[in-house]
């Protein structure tokens, strides 16, 4: 079953306008997993890594987020931010910033795995708040995780993790290549205009299922064919234009062209 | 204009050349078919389906108009148009024979006016049926089951999706949760959002500065605030919180209602505030409503403020 | 032919079986006449007049495909708890409605398959009919003896878009409901009579528990077979006028030219028939439309960003999207905002395009009888106002996603928003400009007026011009108004 459909999905791949259809790349490689998250927990105390954390804090965080993060003209004070505020902003990217923008993008970690720890555990220690969700998406549920997600992050994020628009020059990223554990701290930690989902809100269980319907989006069966970016019926419309209509408009135009048709006769007829 | 080529010698057709084209197409069609018999016996696949059954009904369609091309005739004729109105005379014995036959109603003018009596009073109560669709509308529009909480002094509290009831502790700062009254969860009209401002509301509207619950959480004032999360534009749940920037965004027409001035609309079709849920805290710790919204939520209608 | 029937044919009676079987039917329903005469009814050859074939056979293929879904469809909004083979929603509460589009879609053999065709053909129906549509505008095919089949067109038109809103709304996912939700707020914000409407419409508030089912008989029956009747009305039409035919090669006001219905069109259009439903069948399979598993059971308190509705419905959501926030209080009494984009807009659209056909003949005082049709260079005034209409709701229909396209080009939603409240006011006159210079452009580059078989092109004429309605009712039998032709040459097709 999956074998012939995979085999009509690649030759249909090939022949299909590409322009029409959003390839959506699937999740990168290296996510932390459970026990990367424990071991980062483990160590966010410990007065030798914090060092470290703060001596790479002075060379590359403190122009814009000030002396002891206490924020600047340039950059937001960070002392209320914490563990999973700090390992979000890093691990997506999002931090250190290349220029001035209302809304960090998401970017390749910056850091090494070593050195983002280390900032992590310092900016953690700033807050005194050491607090790392450790996302198990496995452990999760998909049905729930699928309801909550339609009902608390869909109106943002999309029912397709797609993304979406927000007001005035902002969006709500696509999900579809965050990996899991980054999901879990946003929700916790509500960076820049995305609310707060604490532990009163979604309990750990339900924060994992959410997670696991985010991973289920990522690369869902669709079982009609090419997915079209499941951006819904905007680009089906485009679709039945682009490909339907045109189609259709060559063919009226090749059933009455002259092409491979005989040659006229002419005769006059009185019905 | 035309594709019809005129200067073409009038005559016998050239033979059409060689029918392996069509002939093709039909074979084509033939494994189309067979492959979508196949398909489907074997169980379905939407792929699979869809390519069969283009390639039958697409080699039928090819072949039929390759051989209308190639093997038949092509001639180009022009049929006169006869006028489309009917002579004179033709009308006339129209009119003649109408009135011929009409002549007994204009005979027996009680009879008809009776008849015409009849039917248009039948007309008239035929319209009536269409009260059975549904119930006089206004009361529903105006007023949502918070209703009840106006003369309770206890108030109602506000339960979540669930039905439990919502702890002010619940929603963290820079949080939302959907509610609704209790004992009705699921009522379009009553859905609320229930929203933990990190700080309070800076333009309460005149007369609703205690509509929210002021906290202190870690040192600084916050406010949970209730309003109508149905958008007063169009209907749609108005479900996007945008922390940082305190706006709440309509996704059907991106309506935004700015939360620190009482959920005025600032930006799309939206032209009134959001309306805002009298609220308070129960002996318990829990979010009860005081009464109903100021106002009818959702999109306006003619008499809502009547 | 009246004789009776005997054991062996007459040795003067058909020999083969396809004429003895004819010969069955004429002898008790008389129908070789009607026959040839369909048999000979003239073709011009032109790929535009297939336009209107594509919507009819979409149409045909709606009907097929809608059969077999409505064996499945339950029209229901009870609630019931899901246990198909689709794992992310099992044990999810929704209603019967859409329990049954995920069995059609994930249970039933080939269902996903029909949902899919059902859907794409519905989108090309629209957008045949629009291109149909387009083409009898800009030609002048709407002219005198034609305006009852437009009007009938457009109250075609106006049905399929109907039938495409209930069967969009029918399945009862997330965007079923959001759909219904705004379009529940639109009717309810007619002055006076929208409460009422909107409570008869959906037996009381929304969501209600009427709605689904209602709806599913207007789709499945009323509007369908309204659609049959007005379209077996257009074709009758259609074959009572025969056809129109583009200027030159001989076309006149008092003739049609073109081919034979049988046998090289009869094989055209099946063979069009055939490719309409192959292309349907391709991209109902390869493409994948409309997937409600992903947009989950509709929830009076959810909504999915980029909530858009089916791209013909595109222009009415754009509409009330850039629409400023006015509203209009009269005496304590509201006209809410909705009103102007979502009943006030349409309103008037449909009204002078159903009145179009009178406006015209007012305006060029030209009411005469028209079977050759206009070059739309020659008709700039019409041609840039068609432009610039079609200009106005295209900007309407980007503006309908306009969030999604403000993602997908990293543009600021707000200022996107303005750019087509300015875009829908400005584009359409800029256009309308630009049209009217091309055509006058193009006419100066073909030399003199071609061999129309009417007056002089140049667009609306003055009132009052020969030919008006007091020249045809002066006349007792108006044959077709016909003036001398310049540069036919007659000699190749001879008048009888």
């Amino acid at each position: 079953m999956s074998s012939r459909r995979s085999w009509a999905v690649g030759l249909l791949s090939a022949s299909v306008v590409a322009g029409v259809v959003l390839v959506l790349v699937g999740t990168a490689a290296g996510d932390q997993q459970p026990e990367d998250v424990r071991a980062l927990s483990d160590k966010l105390d410990d007065p030798e890594v914090i060092a470290q954390g703060r001596s790479l804090f002075e060379r590359a965080c403190v122009s814009c987020h000030g002396d002891g993060g206490q924020g600047s003209d340039f950059g937001p004070s960070l002392l209320s931010d914490g563990a999973t505020g700090a390992d979000f902003m890093l691990r997506t990217g999002r931090m250190p910033l290349a220029s001035p923008v209302p809304q960090a993008p998401s970017k390749p970690q910056a850091f090494s795995d070593e050195e983002t720890d280390a900032l992590v555990a310092y900016v953690a220690d700033l807050a005194e708040d050491r607090a790392l969700p450790v996302v198990e998406a496995a452990a999760g549920d998909l049905v729930l995780g699928g309801e909550l997600f339609r009902a608390n992050c869909a109106p943002c994020h999309n029912a397709s993790a797609i993304g979406g628009a927000l007001s005035f020059g902002q969006h709500a990223p696509s999900l579809l290549e965050v990996p899991g554990q980054q999901i879990g701290e946003a929700m916790r930690f509500g960076p820049g205009e995305m609310p707060v989902f604490g532990e009163d809100v979604f309990s750990d269980h339900e924060m994992n299922s959410i997670v696991r319907y985010v991973d289920y989006l990522k690369d869902p069966d669709d079982p009609g064919g090419l997915s079209l970016g499941r951006i819904g019926p905007v680009t089906e419309g485009f679709a039945a234009w682009i490909i339907g209509m045109a189609a259709l408009l060559i063919g009226i135009r090749w059933v009455t062209a002259k092409l491979w048709q005989r040659r006229t006769e002419e005769t006059e007829v009185g019905v | 204009m035309t594709d019809v080529d005129t200067t073409e010698p009038a005559g016998p057709a050239p033979p059409g050349g060689s029918q392996a084209p069509v002939a093709a197409a039909f074979i084509v069609a033939i494994a189309g078919g067979a492959g979508l018999a196949v398909t489907y016996a074997l169980g379905g696949q939407n792929q699979l389906e869809g390519l069969c059954l283009a390639l039958a009904l697409g080699g039928i369609g090819t072949g039929v108009v390759m051989w209308s091309k190639r093997f038949m005739p092509v001639r180009y004729e022009s049929e006169p148009r006869a006028p489309l109105q009917s002579t004179p005379e033709e009308r006339a014995a129209f009119e003649a024979d109408l009135a011929a036959g009409g002549g007994t109603f204009q005979r027996r003018r009680l009879l008809t006016w009776l008849l015409g009596g009849g039917l248009g009073f039948l007309g008239l109560a035929s319209i009536f049926p269409i009260a059975s669709l549904g119930p006089n509308p206004v009361p529903g529009l105006k007023s949502t089951p918070y209703r009840k909480a106006t003369d309770d002094p206890d108030g109602l509290r506000l339960v979540d999706e669930s039905g439990n009831p919502i702890h002010h502790t619940e929603p963290n700062v820079n949080g939302v949760i959907t509610a609704f009254p209790e004992g009705s969860v699921g009522d379009e009209q009553a859905q609320t959002l229930v929203i933990h401002l990190r700080e309070p509301m800076r333009e309460p509207l005149p007369g609703q500065e205690d509509w929210g619950i002021k906290l202190s959480v870690d040192g600084s004032e916050t406010e949970i605030i209730a309003i109508s999360k149905v958008c007063v534009h169009a209907g749609c749940p108005v479900g996007l919180f945008e922390e940082q920037s305190q706006l709440m965004l309509c996704p059907c027409h991106q309506s935004t209602f700015d939360l620190m001035e009482h959920a005025r609309p600032v930006f799309g079709p939206a032209s009134r505030p959001l309306p805002q849920l009298p609220i308070d805290l129960d002996d318990d710790g829990y979010i009860v409503a005081r009464g109903d919204f100021a106002e009818p939520v959702g999109p306006g209608f003619w008499d809502m403020y009547k | 032919m009246t004789g009776a029937a005997t054991p062996e044919p007459p040795v003067e009676g058909p020999r083969t079986r396809l004429g003895r079987l004819g010969d069955f039917f004429d002898k008790r329903l008389g129908l070789a006449r009607l026959a040839r005469a369909a048999l000979d009814k003239i073709f011009p050859d032109q790929w535009s007049f297939l336009l209107g074939e594509i919507a009819l056979y979409s149409f045909v293929i709606l009907v097929g495909t809608g059969i077999f879904l409505a064996l499945f469809f339950t029209a229901g909004q009870t609630t019931v708890t899901y246990d198909g083979s689709y794992a992310p929603l099992q044990g999810v509460e929704m209603s019967a409605a859409y329990q049954s589009a995920l069995d059609l879609s994930f249970d039933v053999r080939a269902g996903l398959f029909f949902r899919q065709m059902h859907h794409w053909a519905a989108l090309i129906f629209m957008a045949a009919i629009i291109v149909h549509m387009m083409r009898v505008f800009f030609t002048g095919a709407f002219r005198r003896p034609r305006e009852i089949n437009w009007v009938i067109g457009l109250s075609l038109f106006l049905l399929a878009f109907a039938n495409g809103f209930a069967g969009y709304s029918l399945l009862d996912d997330q965007l079923s409901g959001t759909g219904l939700r705004i379009g529940n707020a639109a009717v309810i914000s007619i002055p006076l009579v929208g409460t009422w409407i909107g409570s008869f419409l959906f037996g009381g508030d929304f969501p209600g528990d009427a709605i689904i089912g209602r709806l599913y008989s207007l789709h499945i029956l009323v509007i369908p077979l309204l659609i049959a009747v007005l379209l077996a009305a257009h074709l009758t039409i259609l074959i009572r006028h025969k056809h129109t035919h583009f200027p030159g090669k001989g076309a006149r006001d008092d003739n049609v030219v073109g081919q034979r219905l049988w046998p090289t069109y009869t094989a055209k259009a099946l063979g069009l028939f055939f490719i309409t439903a192959g292309v349907l069948a391709l991209m109902a399979g390869l493409l994948q439309i409309n997937p409600i598993w992903l947009y989950g059971p509709f929830d009076i308190a959810n909504v999915s960003s980029a909530s858009q509705p089916d791209w013909y419905v595109g222009w009415l959501e754009g509409a009330l999207r850039v629409m400023p926030n006015w509203t209009l209080s009269i005496f304590g009494y509201e006209i809410p905002n909705p009103f102007w984009g979502g009943v006030l807009l349409p309103g008037v659209t449909f009204s002078i395009l159903y009145a179009w056909p009178w406006i015209e003949a007012r305006l060029s005082g030209d009411r005469r009888e028209h079977h050759v049709l206009d070059r739309p260079r020659d008709r700039p005034l019409r041609t840039a106002l068609g432009v610039a209409v079609l200009v106005f709701y295209t900007v309407l229909g980007l503006a309908g996603a306009d969030d999604v396209i403000a993602v997908a080009f990293g543009l600021s939603l707000n200022a996107w928003v303005w750019a087509l409240r300015v875009g829908c006011i400005v584009l359409p006159i800029a256009s309308a400009f630009i049209t009217f210079r091309v055509c006058k452009e193009l006419q100066l580059r073909d030399g003199p007026a071609p061999a129309t078989g009417q007056r002089a092109p140049g667009g609306v004429t003055p009132a009052g011009d020969a030919g008006g309605d007091e020249a045809a009712s002066s006349d007792p039998v108006p044959g077709p108004a016909v003036e001398p032709l310049e540069r036919l040459d007659e000699a190749k097709t001879p008048v009888p």
